[in-house]
């Protein structure tokens, strides 16, 4: 039998040009949470977040709730990002709402690689997808200097 | 509004019979699918072996860490984790995932220890002071908890009694 069970979902949309908008969700065992954030293309920066707490273990940790307004600004490019939510936001708030901001902000290239993808499959139905996407993280490395 | 991503992760810890774990970390997405398989030793918490999967259209980066997860066997679950995934595998680029999928497998398997101790804190016969006391037993019993999220900071109502320095104030 399993002992422990967690699944994350993350959706992403874009609402327009310069924004990715995603939902995570995450359901375990023990915790249940959502998150809604929206992060700007041109700048890499989250525009706004918002979490929903469904099951938590204690009776202090709705207050970590308004934490994750800390989030707002940070930007997805900076190194380390994800360990300043990890400590910013998991730390001083909740760790598991840190775990799906942290997870939506890895999924950003993903979502944008995956639109790009989508656009030229629909101009040349022959493309090479694979190259398409090594090509793509390549030159996405380029550009932040990873 | 339709998704342009769609990302599905599931991570499960399945006990065997013979007393270690079976760590099973799945991603599915719209560009790539990773199978991370973890065989974990008890009461040791060492990582035995690990296997890796990769299919669709993963990128390249993601491919080729893939095929080196074998660098975490020998590894044991417990502090300093991070640091040491993250120097075998990588932390930077799109291949960053192998190693973040360990960690998420890590933190699984010590959630699978953490479930009974929480589900053995409910019911509708304990009460909001005994709650409180038996959060308190289990920040002495793991002292790692403290500051580790709001519930434990030191103005919590959970701290209330606990000495930072080691026994009750």
């Amino acid at each position: 039998m399993i002992g422990f069970n967690r699944s994350q979902v993350i959706g992403a949309e874009f609402p327009d040009e310069d924004t990715v908008r995603f939902t995570g969700i995450q359901e375990d065992h023990i915790y249940g949470m959502e998150i809604l954030m929206e992060v700007g293309i041109s700048d890499a920066c989250i525009k706004s977040v918002e979490g929903r707490m469904k099951r938590y273990t204690t009776f202090v940790c709705p207050q970590a709730v308004p934490v994750l307004q800390t989030a707002v600004g940070l930007n997805l490019r900076e190194p380390g990002w994800d360990a300043r939510v990890m400590r910013e936001i998991g730390r001083k708030g909740c760790e598991h709402f840190a775990e799906i901001v942290i997870e939506c902000g890895r999924s950003f290239d993903l979502a944008m690689a995956s639109r790009d993808l989508a656009k030229a499959i629909e101009e040349d139905a022959d493309l090479d997808q694979q190259r398409f996407v090594d090509d793509w993280f390549e030159n996405r490395a380029s550009a932040v200097g990873a | 509004m339709i998704l342009r991503f769609l990302r599905n992760k599931v991570v499960e810890v399945e006990p065997r019979a013979d007393g270690t774990l079976f760590v099973s970390w799945r991603l599915t997405d719209d560009l790539m699918n990773i199978e991370i398989e973890l065989d974990v030793e008890t009461p040791s918490l060492e990582i035995a072996e690990a296997r890796a999967r990769v299919g669709r259209l993963a990128p390249k980066a993601v491919r080729e860490m893939a095929g080196r997860i074998d660098r975490v066997e020998g590894v044991t679950i417990g502090g300093g984790l991070r640091k040491i995934v993250k120097g075998l595998l990588t932390s930077e680029g799109p291949g960053s995932i192998v190693a973040d999928a360990v960690l998420e497998s890590a933190n699984a398997v010590i959630l699978h220890f953490t479930r009974p101790r929480i589900q053995a804190n409910e019911g509708a016969n304990v009460s909001e002071e005994e709650r409180i006391a038996r959060s308190q037993a289990m920040i002495k019993f793991n002292p790692r908890l403290i500051r580790s999220c709001i519930a434990y900071q030191d103005d919590s109502p959970l701290m209330k009694g606990v000495d930072l320095s080691g026994g009750n104030r």
